[in-house]
C-alpha cells in the first residue's frame, strides 16, 4: 500500500510540474499583453505600457523570467497579479476556499445523493419511482451547466425570489449567525447547479454497479443466511458498487473544476474558477501561472484521494 | 473669485445637514462587470478603479458640467479654494482649502503635492498618470497650502492638466518605494480627500465606501456606497431587476426593453463618450511597405463607405441608445462639429464608384470582379462584443448589395488586439473611449510624423493636412481658433474616409427609482454621487444607517 502510495505521489508530482512549466511556456506565447485589456479603447501612450512591461519584469526573455519564477516559487512567492496590483498568493488564498466551498457542497451532495438514488434505482429496477427519477437524470445531464444555472437564476432566484440571484453574501450582509445563514442561502443556488449534474452522472453509474450486483453469488448466499436485506443493501450491495463510482469520482474531479468555473460567472461566486478565466483573458501572466499551480496540485491531490478511497473499497487493487 | 459664496453655501449645506432626520442617510448599491482594478490613484487603469479613486480623492478643481478644457473658466474649486495665474502663464498656483482634511484628519498640504508629483514621475511606479501630466515641469510648495504647478511651456490645456494630478497624503505612501506601493497594504485601504472615505474591500464581492462627516464641502447625503461586481452581465443586470442592486451602468441596448418592464427602475442617458467605427487598413496587411490593394486607393474607401447606411445599423444595433458617429469625436466634447460634411449613403452612387475602379463584372455568386479578382476583404472583431459582432453582419449585408464580399473575423479580444497592432487585417471594427478634452487625436489618428510611429492608429491613416490641422488645433490658445482648426482635421479626416464613422453610443444606466439624482454628469456620473438622495417615502431596509463599526 506505501509503495502504491509512493509511487502515485510521484507522478502527481511529475504531473504538476509539467503542466506549471508548458502552462508558463504557452500563456507568454499566446498573442496579447497583460495591459491591454486594462486600458481597452482608452488612448494611452504605448510607453505607458512599456513601463508596465518593464516593472512587472515581462521585458525580459521568457527563459529568463521562467529562471527567475521558479527561484520565485522555490521562496513561496508567486508574482504580482497584473489584473489586480495584488500579491497572487493572496489572490489564490481568497478565491481557493470559495471555489472549495462551492466545489465541496456540490461533491458531498452530488455523491451522497448520486449513490444513495443510483443504488435504489438498481435495487428496484421494476419501480415506478426508479423509472421516473432515471428519466429525470437523464433530462439534467442532457441540459448544458450554463442553461441549468440560468434556469436556477430565473425560476427560484427571479420568478420566485426564494434564493439570491448572485453573489456569495447579501451586500449589506447580516451579522453573527446570521452572516453564516446568509451564505449559505447564497451557497444554495451554484452548488444545486453543480450537484444536480453530479448527483445524474453518479446515478446512472450507481444504478448500472447495483443491477449487475443484485443476483451476484455473495448477495444470494447472504440472502439464503437470513441477513436483512437492508444490511445486504448496504453492507454488501452499495459497497462493491461503490468501486466504479469511485474510479468516476477520480475522472469528473477535473471536470468539476471545470464546470465550477461557469457557474462561478454566472452566480458570480468569486472564487478560482471565474478568476483563472479572467485572468487567461487579460493575459496575467503570474496569476494564470500561480493558478495552474495551485488547481494542478488541487486535481491531483483529488485524483489521489479517489484512488485511496478505491484501494479502500476494493483490496484487489492494492496489489503493486 | 467665487470662493468665499462657495464656502458660505457649503456652510448652509452643512448646517442643513446637521440633523439627518429628513430625508438624508440611505445607501447606494453599484454595480458593475469588472471590479476595481485599484484603488489608489495613480495605480489605477480601468473604468472601475477610476470611479473609485474619484470619490475617494479629490483633485484641486473639477472640470465642471461645461467640459470646456481649455483655459480655467469652467472649472469647479475642490481640493483647492482658489487658484492664480502667473504673469508669464507659465506657472499655476493653487491654494489648498485650509479646511481641506485627509480622512485620517490630518490636514493636506502643498507638501503632498510635491510628493504625488515626484511619485507619478516615478518610473518605478509606472503609472499612466505620468504621461498625462507629461506638460508639467515641475511642482513645489510656496507655502503650507499654495502649490505652485510648472510649465515649460504655454498651452490652451495647461490648467486641465494640472487638475489631472490627484494628490496624495506624504505621512502614508511617502515611506513606501514607489516600486512597492502596487501591492502594499496601504494602496489597498486607501486615505483620501474625497466626500466619501474607504470602508473595506473584498475584491470581486465588494467594495465599500462611506460619507465623510465634516468634510470641507459637506457631508454626503448618501451614508455608503457600495460596489458589487458581477462577472456576467446578464445575473449582474438580474440583480438590478431584483432590486438588489442601484445602479447598472453601461447598460446595454439589448436590456433596454427589460428595464421598462421594471416599475422600480428607470433607465438614465446621456451623452456618450465613446465612438465605434470601420477602420480601413492603409498598408498593405502581409507588407507594410506596401499601400493596402484596396483601400490605399481613396476612392475605393469612398465608394464602401457611401454603400453603408449608418442609420440602419445604428438602430439595429443600439436601438436608442446611439446616435451616427460624425468623426474621430464624440458630442460630448466641447470642440465637436455638428456640421461635418458626411460622405452620404448613396449605394447607386457607390456602384457607380466601383464601376469606375473597373470592378464591373458581376459573377453568379453576386460579387463583382476586375479580371479574375474577386471584390472580398475581411473585417476583424473581438468576438466577445455582441455590438461589434451585430455591426460586422450588417455591414456584410449592406455591402453584399454592391457586390462586395465581406469575409468576418471573430475573434478572442488579445488575439484581435494583437493582429490590429501587427496591422494584419484589411478592415477592423472598433472604438476610442475619448475624454473631455480632445488630445487623444493626435495619437489614435495621427500619421507616424506626430506619434512617432504609435501603433494606436491601427489603420495607419496618413495624411500630413490632417496631421497640420490637428497639431495646429491641440496648440491654439485661443478656443475658437482651436475648434476651426479642429473642424478643418474632422473634415479632412472625413473626405478621406479614413473610417466608417459608425455610431457614438449614449451612455445609459439603469437605477432604482428611489434615488433622486440631481445631475447625471456625462464624463463622469459618479462625481455627483455626494449629491444624490433616497426619497424618503421609498427606503429600503438597506437605507437604514450603518452601525457604528
Amino acid at each position: 500500500m506505501l509503495r502504491v502510495l509512493i509511487a502515485r505521489l510521484g507522478q502527481a508530482a511529475l504531473v504538476v510540474v509539467l503542466v506549471v512549466s508548458s502552462c508558463f511556456v504557452i500563456i507568454r506565447l499566446a498573442p496579447g499583453d497583460p495591459f491591454v485589456q486594462q486600458f481597452e479603447g482608452q488612448d494611452v501612450a504605448p510607453e505607458v505600457r512599456e513601463r508596465l512591461r518593464a516593472a512587472y519584469g515581462y521585458d525580459r526573455p521568457v527563459p529568463e523570467q521562467f529562471v527567475r519564477f521558479v527561484g520565485s516559487a522555490f521562496r513561496g512567492e508567486l508574482g504580482t497579479s497584473t489584473m489586480r496590483n495584488e500579491d497572487v498568493r493572496s489572490v489564490l488564498a481568497r478565491t481557493l476556499p470559495n471555489t472549495i466551498l462551492l466545489m465541496g457542497t456540490a461533491l458531498l451532495i452530488g455523491l451522497s445523493a448520486g449513490v444513495t438514488l443510483g443504488a435504489w434505482q438498481g435495487w428496484r429496477p421494476e419501480s415506478r419511482g426508479a423509472r421516473v427519477t432515471d428519466r429525470l437524470g437523464l433530462l439534467v445531464l442532457s441540459v448544458p451547466e450554463f442553461v441549468l444555472a440560468l434556469l436556477l437564476v430565473l425560476v427560484p432566484a427571479l420568478a420566485w425570489g426564494l434564493f439570491p440571484v448572485g453573489g456569495m453574501q447579501s451586500v449589506v450582509p447580516p451579522s453573527g449567525f446570521a452572516a453564516v445563514l446568509d451564505r449559505l442561502h447564497h451557497l444554495v443556488l451554484p452548488a444545486s447547479a453543480l450537484a444536480l449534474i453530479l448527483t445524474a452522472v453518479v446515478a446512472r453509474h450507481q444504478r448500472a454497479a447495483m443491477r449487475d450486483l443484485r443476483d451476484a453469488v455473495f448477495v444470494r448466499a447472504a440472502r439464503a443466511r437470513g441477513v436483512p436485506e437492508r444490511r445486504i443493501f448496504w453492507r454488501h450491495a452499495v459497497r462493491n458498487a461503490l468501486v466504479p463510482v469511485l474510479t468516476l469520482v477520480g475522472v469528473l474531479f477535473p471536470a468539476l473544476f471545470g464546470g465550477a468555473v461557469i457557474v462561478e460567472k454566472i452566480f458570480a461566486w468569486p472564487g478560482m474558477g471565474s478568476t483563472m478565466v479572467d485572468a487567461v483573458l487579460s493575459r496575467d501572466y503570474h496569476l494564470v501561472v500561480g493558478g495552474v499551480l495551485v488547481s494542478s496540485v488541487c486535481v491531483v491531490t483529488g485524483t489521489l484521494l479517489a484512488d485511496l478511497a478505491l484501494l479502500w473499497a476494493d483490496p484487489r487493487q492494492r496489489r503493486p | 473669485m467665487r470662493a468665499p459664496l462657495t464656502k458660505l453655501a457649503l456652510l448652509l449645506a452643512l448646517v442643513a445637514c446637521g440633523d439627518r432626520t429628513g430625508d438624508g442617510g440611505g445607501t447606494v448599491i453599484i454595480g458593475a462587470a469588472a471590479d476595481a482594478d485599484a484603488v489608489l490613484p495613480g495605480l489605477a487603469g480601468g473604468v472601475q478603479g477610476r470611479v473609485v479613486t474619484e470619490l475617494l480623492f479629490d483633485r484641486f478643481a473639477d472640470l465642471g458640467p461645461a467640459l470646456q478644457t481649455v483655459g480655467d473658466g469652467g472649472f469647479l474649486p475642490r481640493l483647492a479654494e482658489r487658484w492664480t495665474w502667473g504673469a508669464d502663464s507659465l506657472t499655476i498656483t493653487f491654494h489648498i482649502d485650509p479646511d481641506a482634511r485627509w480622512h485620517d484628519d490630518t490636514p493636506v498640504t502643498a507638501d503632498d503635492a510635491v510628493f504625488t508629483f515626484g511619485l507619478l514621475m516615478d518610473p518605478a511606479l509606472a503609472s499612466r498618470m505620468a504621461a498625462d501630466m507629461a506638460g508639467i515641469d515641475s511642482v513645489t510648495a510656496s507655502g503650507a497650502q499654495d502649490v505652485v504647478v510648472h510649465f515649460a511651456q504655454r498651452s490652451a490645456e495647461q490648467f486641465y492638466q494640472a487638475t489631472l494630478m490627484v494628490p496624495l497624503p506624504r505621512h502614508i505612501y511617502g515611506s513606501i518605494p514607489a516600486g512597492d506601493l502596487r501591492t502594499h497594504a496601504a494602496a489597498q485601504a486607501p486615505v483620501g480627500s474625497g466626500r466619501f472615505r474607504f470602508v473595506s474591500w473584498e475584491p470581486r464581492v465588494r467594495l465599500e465606501l462611506a460619507a465623510v462627516d465634516g468634510h470641507a464641502r459637506g457631508r454626503p447625503s448618501l451614508d455608503r456606497v457600495i460596489f458589487t461586481p458581477s462577472p456576467d452581465p446578464t445575473s449582474g443586470l438580474a440583480r438590478v431587476w431584483a432590486g438588489d442592486t442601484d445602479v447598472w451602468e453601461p447598460l446595454p441596448p439589448n436590456d433596454l426593453a427589460d428595464a421598462a418592464q421594471h416599475a422600480h427602475v428607470r433607465v438614465i442617458t446621456g451623452p456618450g463618450f465613446d465612438y465605434g467605427f470601420l477602420a480601413f487598413n492603409f498598408r498593405d496587411a502581409r507588407n507594410e511597405a506596401r499601400a493596402h490593394p484596396l483601400f490605399g486607393d481613396r476612392t475605393m474607401r469612398r465608394a464602401i463607405t457611401m454603400a453603408v447606411d449608418r442609420d440602419a445599423l445604428r438602430r439595429a444595433v443600439f436601438d436608442s441608445l446611439a446616435v451616427n458617429g460624425l468623426g474621430p469625436f464624440v458630442r460630448a466634447q466641447i470642440t465637436a462639429d455638428t456640421t461635418i460634411r458626411q460622405i452620404p449613403f448613396d449605394r447607386d452612387a457607390a456602384a457607380a464608384l466601383l464601376d469606375s475602379l473597373g470592378w464591373r463584372t458581376i459573377g453568379a455568386d453576386g460579387v463583382r470582379r476586375r479580371g479574375t479578382q474577386r471584390l472580398t476583404f475581411s473585417i476583424l472583431v473581438p468576438s466577445s462584443s455582441t455590438v461589434r459582432n451585430r455591426a460586422a453582419v450588417l455591414l456584410q449585408d449592406q455591402l453584399r448589395q454592391v457586390g462586395v464580399d465581406v469575409r468576418i473575423e471573430g475573434m478572442e479580444f488579445q488575439t484581435f488586439f494583437d493582429r490590429m497592432a501587427q496591422g494584419r487585417f484589411d478592415a477592423v471594427i472598433s472604438g476610442w473611449r475619448t475624454t473631455p478634452s480632445p488630445r487623444g487625436l493626435r495619437g489614435t489618428w495621427g500619421g507616424a510624423a506626430i506619434t512617432g510611429g504609435s501603433r494606436q492608429n491601427a489603420g495607419r491613416y496618413e495624411n500630413p493636412d490632417f496631421d497640420a490641422a490637428v497639431l495646429a488645433g491641440l496648440g491654439a490658445l485661443d478656443p475658437a481658433e482651436r475648434s476651426a482648426r479642429l473642424s478643418e482635421a474632422f473634415q479632412i479626416i472625413t473626405d478621406d474616409a479614413a473610417a466608417i464613422w459608425m455610431y457614438e453610443t449614449r451612455n445609459a444606466a439603469a437605477v432604482h427609482q428611489r434615488l433622486r439624482i440631481p445631475e447625471w454628469r456625462s464624463d463622469a456620473w459618479w462625481l455627483t454621487l455626494g449629491d444624490w438622495t433616497v426619497d424618503p417615502a421609498q427606503r429600503l431596509p438597506r437605507d437604514a444607517r450603518p452601525e457604528a463599526p
